[in-house]
């Protein structure tokens, strides 16, 4: 069942990818190992080999390009977000988080904040993201232990994350840059309704 | 061509074999810190967070400094006993600041706990530290050592190669963008050294900047910088370090391997093109470690993303493709050397495309600070450089004029790549989970799931580290008698390059 919810999400698309990029090296390794027992004379395997390599290029420079245009269009930067329904004010600092609705004015040492929050579930949120001490970053998981959405908390930035939560019910805040000692227990809750 | 007597080449020699021998006692170590860390993060074991942090900065920044200093040393060796003559001087210098930092480094870390990460993220080493002041600071200062040791390596070999070829532009290959080629041949590990080392030159200068900024930082707390601005010189820094790392050693690739199969490799036109071009992707590849910063500049997204994209063609197109008209039907004797650059290529593909897929801005929103991080990173570092200095120094013993009988370092070899590759393995299944990278354990992580699959993979990394380190130890029984054998200057039957 994980298995399946993996195949649906972002990261399994990088799965599959990947996998088949790594199965197309082995595959040419374990050609060139089979082929290497016979002997031809090199200018001959040159013409060869550079016949495919032509199309190889051309081949690789299409995808990239087609690539490009379809995944530059998926960003995640508040640019290419749409107004939101709502925003929350994140502030992270060793070790823990604080979140409160709406903007704040304050410092984010004096921001008063909870690392629990309860939003509206199908509604876009705005996090507006920032650090009082080291860098940290923002990072949400959804109840099946998904990485969904993240973005770095700096000291001295604000960095802006959209997310729109599809489902009902808990999420998970983790830390998910190395911020010193309790990097891996710096918690936070979304529950959302 | 050039004259380089026989004294010098023996004394560039001895150089390279301290080298070597430093390194591969080195290696393992730096290895069993990755290893305890996989048994802490697979609950076998207990340490508390501030040592497991401490072991992961002296393990990242030991290993790529390792690396770096060991492949440099090795295209030093090449280009000093065939190309250019180098000074031995800067070689020894090169080499004792690299062994202090080293030093510097360990001492800060497993004495004093120091923890920041190997790229030491402005202002975790100076706030809410768990460690001693004075272990910042030595640990900046170790890494000025060693990067003036390398810088001024980096400098003379430039230098040299300039000074013996005719100027920057032509050991850079510009004499090839004309329609005929030069009539003086440009060796293409020339070209190669250039388009690694430039860069790496430029990324000490940029680390050189930050460490100022550090030491002043040190000395005078109340002082502030950027977070921004120093987290793109971080990785600029770090970034640059660790890909040249890779293209240094594609570097003896093109000079070695037609060796064995009696096939050149030269400069045409096309590298020319691929490799200058290649300059640049790699000045501007490090924009991807900044992808969730959404404050970066757009531009910089773009760029990181476009320069990532595109360094996959040179790569592959001409260097891959090389490999490929080197060994086809090319009745190559599959000897421990050609087979670890075979492989070495491979698992530099392997480990690049994953790393491209990482370096879409849309999917790393899920995958940045993941395992998946370390997973590719390990992958051409452990089984694409490494390997490539593996042969470098099978190489360097003679294993070409002499491949040996001994069977144990073939199934030390194999050994090795599939322990290695199935540590690697827990990595990726760690990222494609969710798992997070920099996690001194799981056991904190609210998710079941999460908690429980990071710490089953990473007990299942443990055995695949005890299965590669049994495997290396295998390949080490016979390689080290021989460099110890090599570098006595009494060995009349050996041969010198
Ligand atoms: C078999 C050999 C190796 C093992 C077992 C190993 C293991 C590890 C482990 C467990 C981590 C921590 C991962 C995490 O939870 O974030 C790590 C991080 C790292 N490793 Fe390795 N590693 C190996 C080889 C290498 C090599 C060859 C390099 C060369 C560059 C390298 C460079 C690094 C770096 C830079 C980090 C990141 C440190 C940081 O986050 O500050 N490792 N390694
Ligand atoms: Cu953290």
């Amino acid at each position: 069942m994980s298995q399946l919810i993996v195949l649906l999400t972002v990261q399994g698309y990088a799965a599959i990818i990947s996998l088949a990029g790594a199965i197309l090296v082995i595959a040419v390794v374990l050609f060139l190992l089979r082929t290497s027992t016979t002997q031809e004379d090199k200018l001959a395997v040159k013409k060869k080999v550079y016949k495919i390599r032509g199309r190889y290029f051309f081949a690789l420079v299409t995808c990239i390009i087609i690539l490009l245009l379809v995944t530059l269009q998926l960003l995640p930067y508040p640019k290419f977000q749409s107004e939101p329904g709502e925003v929350v004010t994140v502030v992270g600092m060793q070790w823990m988080w604080k979140m409160a609705p709406g903007t704040s004015i304050e410092t984010p040492a004096a921001f008063t904040g909870n690392n629990e929050i309860t939003l509206p579930a199908n509604k876009a949120i705005r996090f507006i993201v920032t650090s009082g001490d080291v860098n940290h970053d923002f990072a949400i998981y959804d109840n099946n232990g998904v990485l969904v959405a993240q973005t770095q908390a700096m000291p001295q930035y604000h960095n802006e994350l959209q997310y729109v939560f599809p489902q009902k019910g808990d999420y998970e805040i983790l830390c998910l840059e190395y911020c010193g000692l309790a990097h891996a227990i710096m918690l936070g809750k979304i529950h959302v309704q | 061509m050039i004259q380089i007597s026989s004294v010098e080449k023996r004394q560039q020699k001895k150089l390279v074999i301290l080298w070597s021998i430093t390194f591969l006692i080195l290696f393992p170590l730096l290895v069993t810190l990755g290893l305890l860390m996989r048994l802490n993060q697979g609950e076998w074991m207990r340490m508390s967070p501030g040592t497991f942090y401490a072991l992961m900065t002296l393990h990242g920044l030991g290993m790529a400094g390792s690396l770096f200093s060991i492949a440099l040393a090795a295209i030093s060796y090449l280009i000093a006993t065939r190309y250019a003559r180098l000074n031995i001087g800067v070689g020894y210098f090169s080499y004792v600041s690299v062994v202090l930092g080293v030093l510097g480094l360990a001492i800060a870390s497993l004495y004093a706990k120091f923890g920041a990460g190997w790229y030491l993220l402005y202002p975790l080493p100076f706030t809410g530290a768990n460690w001693p002041a004075w272990s910042t600071g030595l640990t900046i200062i170790s890494i000025i050592v060693l990067g003036i040791g390398l810088l001024i390596n980096c400098l003379h070999v430039l230098y040299a190669l300039a000074k013996e070829y005719g100027g920057i532009t032509r050991i850079a290959g510009w004499q090839y963008f004309k329609k005929d080629p030069p009539e003086k041949e440009l060796p293409s590990v020339v070209m190669i050294s250039t388009i690694s080392l430039v860069p790496a030159v430029l990324a000490f200068l940029a680390a050189s900047v930050m460490l100022i900024m550090y030491l002043l930082k040190y000395f005078e707390p109340s002082l502030a910088f950027d977070p921004l601005l120093l987290k793109n010189l971080t990785f600029f820094f770090g970034h640059t370090l660790v890909n040249v790392t890779m293209y240094i050693g594609v570097g003896w690739l093109y000079t070695l391997l037609p060796e064995f199969t009696h096939r050149d490799w030269k400069i045409t036109k096309v590298t020319a093109i691929a490799w200058n071009a290649t300059f640049f992707f790699i000045l501007f590849a490090y924009f991807h470690h900044l992808y969730m910063d959404f404050v970066q500049p757009l531009p910089l997204q773009y760029a990181g993303q476009l320069a990532s994209y595109f360094s996959a063609i040179p790569a592959t197109a001409v260097t891959m493709f090389g490999v490929i008209v080197q060994l086809y039907h090319s009745k190559i004797k599959w000897t421990i050397v050609p087979l670890m650059f075979l492989l070495g290529t491979a698992g530099w593909a392997i480990g690049g495309f994953a790393a491209v897929v990482d370096s879409t801005i849309s999917i790393n929103k899920v995958l940045h600070n993941t395992l998946w991080v370390p997973a590719h990173f390990h992958t051409y570092m452990l089984m694409g450089i490494l390997l490539f200095i593996l042969a470098f120094f099978y190489y360097l013993v003679g294993a070409k004029e002499d491949p040996g009988k001994d069977q144990k370092p073939k199934l030390g070899f194999w050994l090795f790549v599939i322990g290695s590759y199935s540590f690697l393995l827990m990595f990726y299944l760690g990222g494609l989970n969710s798992v997070p990278r920099r996690y001194s354990d799981y056991g904190g992580i609210p998710l079941k799931n999460v908690h429980e699959t990071g710490a089953h993979l990473a007990q299942a990394a443990s055995v695949s580290i005890c299965l590669l380190l049994l495997g290396l130890m295998l390949m080490y029984v016979t390689l080290f008698t021989k460099l110890l054998r090599s570098s006595r200057p009494a060995a009349q039957n050996e041969t010198v390059l």
